[in-house]
């Protein structure tokens, strides 16, 4: 029984931390279900019959198109780009990271606007090729088109978690694969994305949640989804309770999806086995370089290029009236609080899931990967829980501790938690047991085993999880509308409150500013990643 | 034991006593505001400079701050909440999370059509939901109220947006109270079967899909045009100067144009209540008026403050004399009606 080595004494203390860490972050979403209890449920009836059904059917059908789109450009560069070696790959891995760090509702408005009338897009048309005005001159405000665009602001979840599995993959799969005769395409699909298959569950997992709980570009677009719904019976009934209500339905069939997916990768083992080996290069042949060159640009001009070219112009426009004192103090009010909540996060995920693997325990083990799930809670709703939650404190003694900083961190720690579980879970599911055995025949202890083997072999999905959920942070609104402290704004508050208020143009200096700290970041990612 | 027992209890007191302080400095106020607009930092910068006192805002949605102050209870920190939408304020009154201002130096200088009857709310700004229309394809003579919107004419013509949009909540709010909600579901069902396309976009979209043809008419919020016409994207002008501004229900015997006001009221608990009076006191004197319409396309509650040269080329214009707390009152049927009738 040497394989419990690690497991010795110290497990319960393990135990302890865990569920202490899982109790913050459940807390919240306990005070929501409590909340709910008893109340009057006419509105969600009234709900139920007029709304529901359509809300839900548009939900399904934007989140599936979503994802198809997501796949498209987020898992084929990334197979494209880590099995084959041509000029101009590492600038195509840096790009086709930096379109996460545009958040949805701008990439939606920037788009409406392009695409609008009196767009650059259409009045060009008109300039040059009048032929064809009729033609593009039409509604582009569709479910398919919002789709696209959402998909062009997520994609990026799949193609990192995808770069990080298909590199690892290694030569020995590939070259048995070749050796059986399947061609480049066969060996992506029976080989590259079954081995991916954790990776790609959980960038997919992510992008649903940003989907079910996007609201701002969909209410712009015109499309009524499940999150609408809530807002709807929040914001149009002032019905809060009914709103938590539908939250807590919402979360519960995301926890269904959640465990049936568990259920079924249970049924599906692979004996993976990660390889260090240089990544294994396929014969480049000129067809597939052009389509290479062809997809990779498409991808980076539509998703990254023509949002960030439309900022830039909208603010040569606008430069007069930029207060530029006013873009610094916003930069480091977001970057203090995205970064400690990050850091934050990335040490409790990197502790829940080591000892989760040290220790074995089957309550870790399920607590390690519920916790990702309050990802399925839009973000106002759980703002309003952690208000529910901190009132009493409030009350008792007097102390305002809604709308402080630590509120707001402990906000976006329990919100953006599943943001890293997934990069450093995927990772270290990759080391097999038998790396902890070896640790123990070396005569280390389980600290130094995770200081001197674990961490520096995890490094890169570590820093992934950090830059995501840095970017993440950086983008995130509803919390920070909330819980924010007094004459606290953040650039993604400022670059909302502009959006909303039809200001585009004045919105686009903070909007670009949360992209190129999104560029220096994830520009380290890239670079991290390239190395390997 | 006991020692550190009672150590405790110095130490929770002391506690206690200090976030007591934090919760009433004097010399600052705390707002919960749904406006963002740059005229507001510089209105109270100028009341920080003429009395010395902090303001400190949070700004967020409506629903939520509300949902927060009623959370927060007694220690909520805030002493005035502020909002583009009067249900809302209305909403926080019959909530009981506001109290009554009574305070005639205030009132006197805002026309008495604004005021709120049950003096829980105070206006500052106020616009008006207009329609707009192409100046290419309609007869301007064909235009005349809003229940004129739902007639054959305008099938296939109609551009508005989402029924999610507390303007448009509002709009539908005063047709139920003036019509009553027997004609405002007809009229809602006939709106709907008008639509040029399904409601979406906000309300610069409707003004650039006349521009491209989609539709002919649309009704939008002032403000909106206001800030498309003084836009510095060439297209963007000449898709605003496209359209013509049309105040409904203007005829001899008709209500006037709809109208909704940006507000202002004072907490239940206000924990610096003579610092908010004052501040209140200065955004509705002529001066901060002045700097309202100034900086914005709203239009003053002081008669005698003149509007932005672009909003006053539309020329004056009837306003529902509805007691705008109706747009509270009626929300919630109007948000059945949206959705009885299909009105996305």
């Amino acid at each position: 029984m040497e394989v419990n080595f690690f497991k010795i004494k110290k497990s319960n203390y393990s135990l302890l931390t865990v569920v202490f860490l899982a109790t913050l972050i459940i807390l919240p979403i306990l005070s929501l279900f409590i909340g709910s209890i008893g109340i009057d449920i006419s509105n969600f009836l009234y709900l139920s019959e007029y709304l529901l059904l359509d809300y839900t059917i548009s939900t399904v059908y934007l989140l599936s198109l979503t994802l198809v789109f997501s796949l498209m450009f987020g898992v084929i560069p990334a197979w494209l780009i880590s099995t084959s070696r041509f000029r101009g790959r590492k600038i195509y891995d840096l790009i086709l990271y930096l379109p996460l760090a545009i958040p949805t509702y701008i990439m939606a408005f920037s788009y409406g606007d392009i695409l609008s009338f009196s767009g650059p897009f259409q009045s060009f048309v008109r300039d040059f090729i009048p032929s064809l005005t009729n033609f593009v001159n039409q509604d582009y405000l569709q479910i398919e088109i919002l789709a696209i665009l959402l998909a062009f602001s997520l994609y990026p979840y799949l193609y990192a978690a995808c770069r990080i599995s298909f590199s690892l993959i290694g030569n020995n799969y590939i070259n048995l694969s070749k050796n059986l005769g399947l061609n480049e395409i066969n060996t992506f699909l029976k080989v590259g994305i079954p081995l991916s298959r954790p990776a790609i569950f959980s960038a997919i997992f992510l992008i649903s949640m940003e989907v079910l709980n996007e609201y701002g570009a969909v209410s712009y677009f015109g499309v009524n989804t499940y999150t609408s719904g809530i807002f709807r019976a929040w914001g149009s009934m002032a019905d809060m309770e009914t709103a938590s209500l539908l939250a807590i339905a919402l979360f519960l069939v995301v926890c269904l999806f959640f465990g049936l997916e568990k259920w079924l990768s249970s049924k599906f083992k692979y004996n993976f086995k990660s390889n260090s080996d240089l990544s294994p290069y396929f014969k480049n042949s000129n067809k597939k370089l052009i389509f290479t060159h062809i997809s990779c640009m498409i991808i980076i001009l539509a998703a990254f290029a023509i949002p960030i070219l439309y900022m830039v112009n909208n603010i040569i426009i606008d430069i007069d009236n930029i207060d530029f004192f006013d873009v610094y103090n916003l930069s480091k009010n977001t970057v203090i609080v995205s970064l400690v909540s990050s850091i934050l996060i990335v040490v409790v995920v990197i502790l829940i899931q080591y000892l989760k693997r040290i220790s074995k325990s089957k309550i870790l083990n399920f607590t390690g990967e519920t916790i990702s799930l309050t990802y399925a809670l839009p973000g106002a709703v759980i703002g309003i829980s952690l208000i529910l939650l901190f009132s009493p404190i409030n009350d008792y003694f007097g102390f305002l501790l809604i709308g402080s900083i630590p509120v707001l961190i402990y906000a976006y720690f329990i919100r953006y938690m599943a943001v890293a579980v997934s990069p450093i879970v995927s990772s270290f599911k990759k080391y097999p047991m038998k790396l902890d055995d070896s640790g123990k025949s070396l005569g280390l202890k389980p600290f130094q085993f995770f200081r001197k083997i674990f961490l520096p072999l995890n490094k890169s999905a570590i820093i992934i999880a950090f830059c995501i959920c840095f970017v993440d942070i950086m983008k995130d609104l509803p919390l920070t509308l909330i819980l924010r402290p007094f004459n606290f704004d953040t650039l993604a508050t400022q670059t909302y409150e502009y959006a909303i208020e039809e200001m585009i143009t004045k919105s686009s200096i903070y909007s670009i500013t949360i992209v190129i700290f999104g560029v220096i970041l994830l520009s380290i990612l890239s670079v991290n990643q390239s190395k390997k | 034991m006991r020692k550190i027992v009672s150590k405790l209890k110095f130490l929770l007191f002391v506690l206690i006593l200090t976030s007591c302080q934090n919760n009433q400095k004097s010399n600052e106020i705390n707002i919960y505001s749904q406006r963002h607009y740059a005229v507001d930092e510089l209105q109270y910068e100028n009341f920080t400079k003429e009395t010395g006192i902090k303001v400190n805002v949070t700004k967020a949605n409506a629903d939520e701050l509300i949902q927060r102050m009623k959370i927060e209870g007694s220690s909520s920190p805030a002493d005035l909440f502020i909002t583009v939408d009067v249900g809302k304020l209305w909403q926080a009154g019959d909530m009981d999370l506001l109290q009554k201002i009574k305070d005639e130096t205030i009132t006197a200088g805002i026309d008495s059509e604004f005021l709120d009857p049950n003096n829980y709310w105070i206006p500052l700004t106020y616009r008006s939901r207009v329609v707009v229309f192409s100046k290419e394809r309609v007869d301007v003579n064909d235009l005349s109220t809003y229940e004129d919107l739902a007639s054959e004419k305008w099938k296939n013509r109609l551009l508005i947006r989402s029924s999610s949009n507390s303007y448009n909540q509002a709009l539908m709010s005063s047709l139920i109270a003036n019509l009553g909600s027997d004609v405002a579901e007809d009229w809602s069902t006939k709106i709907v079967s008008n639509l040029a396309r399904e409601p979406k976009g906000n309300d610069r979209d409707q003004v650039k899909a006349i521009a491209s043809g989609q539709g002919d008419i649309a009704v939008v919020n002032s403000y909106y045009i206001g800030l498309l016409l003084s836009s510095e994207k060439e297209e963007e002008l000449k898709a605003g100067n496209s359209v013509g501004v049309f105040f409904p229900n203007q005829a001899e015997n008709q209500r006037g144009a709809h109208i909704n006001v940006s507000g202002i009221a004072l907490t239940k608990n206000a924990p610096n209540r003579e610092n908010a009076i004052k501040l209140i006191s200065f955004l509705t004197s002529k001066s901060a008026q002045q700097t309202y319409v100034n900086n914005t396309y709203e239009y003053s509650v002081n008669s005698s403050v003149e509007p932005n040269e672009i909003v006053k080329n539309w020329g004056d214009f009837k306003k529902d004399k509805l007691d705008l707390n109706m747009l509270g009152v009626k929300r919630n049927e109007a948000i059945r009606i949206f959705d009885k009738t299909g009105w996305k």
